[in-house]
C-alpha cells in the first residue's frame, strides 16, 4: 500500500494489461445491467458500422478502476475517478491500464493520478481511455 | 434530443448495493475485497433504460455512444445497504451535429446524505 513518503508528483502506476474476451464482457453485462446488443451481438455491432463486438466503455473503465484500487490498497481508497471514452475496443484485443501521480497533498493524505488504457491497433497506438482522473487516498 | 428536458428528474428508486451483484462486478475485474468503484454504474441502469426510452427526451438509441463517465464519492459504498436513486438530465447540449447529455445520479442514504454522485455522458451522434 503506498504512503505520502512513497507517492510523489511523476511517480508512474504498474500497468495492467487484460485481453477482452466476449465472455468476460458478456459477464459484465449481466453483473453491470448494460443488455446493449452492441457488445454481445456480432450482427448489430457490424450493423452499427464495426468490424465486431465492442466492448462497453464501462468494461474498459472497470479495468482501469481495479488497476488503480489495486496500487491504493482497496477500492475504498478511491475517492473519484473520471474517464473521456475515445477509442472501441474489439473482442481479442489487450488493454493497457496505466497512470502516472499528478500531484500530492502530503496533510490531506490525497493524490491525484492521471490514469488511462491504450491498445494498440494496426501498428498504432489508440486510447480506449484518455484523460482520465483520480483522487486517492493515501497513508495508513 | 430534445434540449429542452434538461433538468427532468425521474422518480426515485431504491437500490441495494447486493452482495452476489458486488461479488460478480469483483470477479468480472479479479478484484479480492470492497465494493468496485464503478459498481454505481449498475445504480444508473436502473434508470438509463427509462430515459434512452423517453419520448420527451427523444434519444435516437442508435446513434448514442458513452462518451464519459465520473465517480465523486463521499463514503465507499457498503455491501448489503439500501441507498435511494435519484437521477436528472444535467445537461443537454450540441458541439457541430453531436448532442451531449449528462445524466447525474446520486445514491443517497435513507437519511438523505448522499454516498455517491455519478455522471454519465451519453453523446449522440450525427445521423448519417
Amino acid at each position: 500500500m503506498p504512503s505520502p513518503v512513497q507517492v510523489e508528483a511523476g511517480s508512474e502506476l504498474p500497468t495492467r494489461p487484460r485481453i477482452v474476451y466476449a465472455e468476460d464482457v458478456k459477464a459484465y453485462a449481466e453483473a453491470g445491467g448494460d443488455a446493449n446488443p452492441l457488445h454481445q451481438d456480432e450482427a448489430v455491432a457490424r450493423a452499427a458500422g464495426f468490424p465486431g463486438i465492442v466492448a462497453h466503455g464501462m468494461f474498459t473503465m472497470g479495468h482501469l478502476a481495479a488497476s488503480i484500487a489495486e496500487w491504493a490498497g482497496g477500492p475504498e481508497r478511491v475517492r473519484r475517478l473520471t474517464s473521456q471514452f475515445r477509442a472501441p475496443v474489439f473482442m481479442g484485443e489487450e488493454i493497457v491500464a496505466g497512470g502516472r501521480v499528478k500531484s500530492v497533498d502530503a496533510e490531506r493524505a490525497v493524490a491525484v493520478i492521471e490514469c488511462w488504457v491504450t491498445v494498440e491497433r494496426d501498428g498504432r497506438t489508440e486510447w480506449p481511455i484518455k484523460r482520465g482522473e483520480a483522487e486517492v487516498l493515501l497513508g495508513e | 434530443m430534445n434540449a429542452a428536458a434538461v433538468g427532468k428528474a425521474y422518480p426515485e428508486a431504491s437500490f441495494t448495493v447486493d452482495p452476489g451483484r458486488v461479488a460478480a462486478f469483483r470477479g468480472v475485474f479479479s478484484q479480492v475485497g470492497g465494493v468496485p468503484v464503478t459498481f454505481p454504474t449498475a445504480a444508473e441502469f436502473t434508470v438509463i433504460p427509462e430515459i434512452v426510452a423517453d419520448p420527451e427526451v427523444a434519444i435516437d438509441f442508435s446513434r448514442v455512444l458513452h462518451g464519459s463517465q465520473e465517480y465523486e464519492f463521499r463514503r465507499p459504498l457498503r455491501e448489503g445497504e439500501k441507498l435511494v436513486i435519484k437521477s436528472r438530465i444535467e445537461s443537454i447540449r450540441s458541439l457541430g451535429a453531436d448532442s451531449f447529455l449528462v445524466l447525474a445520479t446520486e445514491l443517497v442514504e435513507p437519511g438523505g446524505e448522499i454516498v455517491c454522485t455519478a455522471r454519465s455522458t451519453l453523446i449522440e451522434r450525427a445521423a448519417d
